[in-house]
């Protein structure tokens, strides 16, 4: 077993040098597709990490009419508070809705209410939902009572645009994916095709001496799985050279979206630029191998 | 046919070494009832039978096109006969499932008359390349090269390419490389064709010393001085037939 893995291995090897533009250019391309589906899995799980930070804020708000009564305010807030998708209702005050909206505009900036000498903040009802996207007849409920409610602000509109600009992404993502990989493949199979060409001589005698199947076959399948595995470590080298760069604007753009190279993300890229890799370049051989080399 | 298989167990791997001699005769090549009828209708072998002793020195003559490579493939597995029975070193090479042709060819050794060496590997390299892609382990390797090399007289160009080497010397390294494993059979298949006469000479001694040493030998030839000087066993075929079969020249004598 060791001596066919070293016997396999080294002759993949040589394969490689021997081989070497064809195996340069099967390695650049398996490159080039780990790049961009590295790039996807950043930006994918970037998206989506601003979409749980954006999900987990939106709410429904109703502004109330001035001077309803308590009573009235209570009763609705009960009734909202019993529909199955509502998660939490909280009543804010006048005050508290001032005081909220100061603490917002944060410091330095001019105060206007100051100006306006009165508080001309609505009170307000806030509605956490359970699942943001199913809101179902909350704003019914809202509005059903007459003179309650003077109006219902929701944030729905820019979590569906987030949601559907994820999917697109995802789906265009995978497209592209899915084309630079088949010629990857293709690349990787005519590499090593090449590299059978080249040791024709060599299987034959190999067959006549008596070497078995795997003798024949692994060295090839290895040859293929360093290319993939030479693509990875090109691929994970520029990652972490670009780490730092992509994760300053990833902050710049997103700001609190907690976007970057946490340990879990670099990991799981890791994960799938070396799967991706050695499954292209061993699929790539065995298919190489298969087609060529029947008994 | 118990007796061309029977004697075959345990002494897969180099058991012969050391192992005591049946009184038996034991039966390296045999060929009952076989025909070889080619996919487009060629009709190569016609229900020959042919059986070669173990330890035996058989010269197998005939001109060209009369079934002798055709033979010689079917003893290798290359091809698979259409009827009849291949018997080679045990194995019934006419049934072999091609997983356990490489079981098959590690027990014989292939002489061809263009070396079919590799030209990018030295002469040790090319000896030692049969053992290494058969899984041998390094150790091994070592000593069954060295023993190989001398026993066909290269030793001393072990470090050279087969560029660098005449005629005679290529085939010594080829017939070294099909020694390596130490089989049973050794199948040349017109050994001296690529040399001339005073260098086929010296290989048909080499193959002969190999064949005194216990290796049941086998050769297709059209050398006729050879044959005729030999007075060996001669198996002579045309149009796929066996015509002659008797110790003697390379013609019938008369």
């Amino acid at each position: 077993m060791i001596h066919f893995l070293v016997f396999s291995v080294r002759r993949a090897a040589e394969g490689l040098w021997r081989n070497r533009v064809m195996s340069l250019a099967a390695t650049v391309t398996m490159a080039l597709m780990l790049v961009l589906l590295a790039s996807l899995v950043i930006l994918l799980s970037g998206l989506q990490a601003g979409l749980e930070l954006v999900e987990s804020k939106v709410e429904i708000r109703a502004e109330l009419h001035e001077g309803v009564p308590q009573e009235r305010v209570d009763a609705l807030r009960e009734q909202v508070a019993a529909l199955p998708e509502v998660e939490s209702v909280a009543y804010v005050s006048k005050d508290e809705a001032l005081a909220q909206f100061r603490a917002q505009l944060g410091e330095g900036q001019e105060d206007l209410t100051e100006v306006v000498g009165s508080n001309p903040l609505p009170a307000q009802l806030v509605v956490k939902l359970k699942d943001p996207r199913e809101f179902g007849s909350v704003r019914g409920t809202l509005q059903e009572p007459l003179g309650v409610v003077s109006r219902v602000v929701e944030q729905q509109s820019n979590v569906d645009r987030l949601v559907s600009i994820t999917g697109l992404l995802r789906t265009v993502g995978i497209i592209v994916i899915a084309l630079v990989g088949l010629t990857v493949l293709l690349v990787v199979v005519n590499s090593i095709r090449m590299a059978l060409m080249s040791r024709a001589d060599e299987i034959e005698i190999m067959r006549l001496v008596g070497a078995s199947d795997a003798f024949v076959r692994w060295p090839f399948i290895f040859e293929g799985l360093l290319v993939g595995l030479l693509g990875a470590v090109i691929t994970l080298a520029l990652l972490s050279l670009a780490a730092g760069p992509i994760a300053q604007l990833a902050t710049a753009i997103a700001g609190q979206v907690p976007i970057g190279f946490g340990d879990r993300l670099s990991s799981q890229v890791t994960a799938v630029v070396l799967a991706a890799g050695l499954g292209l370049g061993g699929f790539g051989a065995w298919l190489s191998v298969r087609t060529y080399l029947r008994r | 046919m118990a007796d061309l298989t029977g004697p075959d167990e345990g002494s897969l791997d180099g058991g012969r070494v050391g192992a005591p001699r049946r009184t038996l005769p034991r039966v390296a090549v045999a060929l009952r009832d076989v025909s070889m009828v080619y996919p487009n209708g060629r009709r190569a072998l016609s229900e020959v039978d042919l059986v070669v002793p173990e330890g035996a020195f058989v010269f197998l003559v005939g001109p060209s096109g009369a079934g002798k490579s055709t033979l010689i493939r079917l003893l290798v597995r290359d091809e698979l006969a259409t009827q009849g029975e291949v018997y080679v070193a045990g194995h019934e090479v006419s049934r072999l499932a091609g997983r356990d042709v490489p079981r098959l060819r590690r027990q014989i050794g292939i002489v061809f008359q263009d070396f079919k060496l590799l030209p990018r590997k030295t002469v040790r390299e090319n000896v030692a390349f049969a053992l290494e892609v058969t899984g041998a382990a390094r150790s091994h390797i070592g000593p069954a090269v060295d023993r190989a090399l001398a026993l066909v007289g290269i030793a001393a160009q072990a470090s050279q390419r087969p560029s660098q080497l005449s005629g005679g010397e290529q085939q010594r390294t080829a017939i070294a490389r099909a020694m390596v494993h130490d089989p049973k059979v050794i199948i040349a298949d017109e050994p001296t064709g690529n040399l001339d006469p005073l260098i086929s000479w010296e290989i048909i001694q080499l193959l002969l010393r190999i064949n005194a040493m216990g290796t049941t030998v086998l050769m297709a030839t059209h050398n006729a001085d050879v044959v005729t000087a030999l007075r060996k066993r001669v198996v002579a075929l045309e149009d796929g037939v066996v015509v002659r079969d008797e110790v003697g020249g390379y013609h019938r004598d008369h």
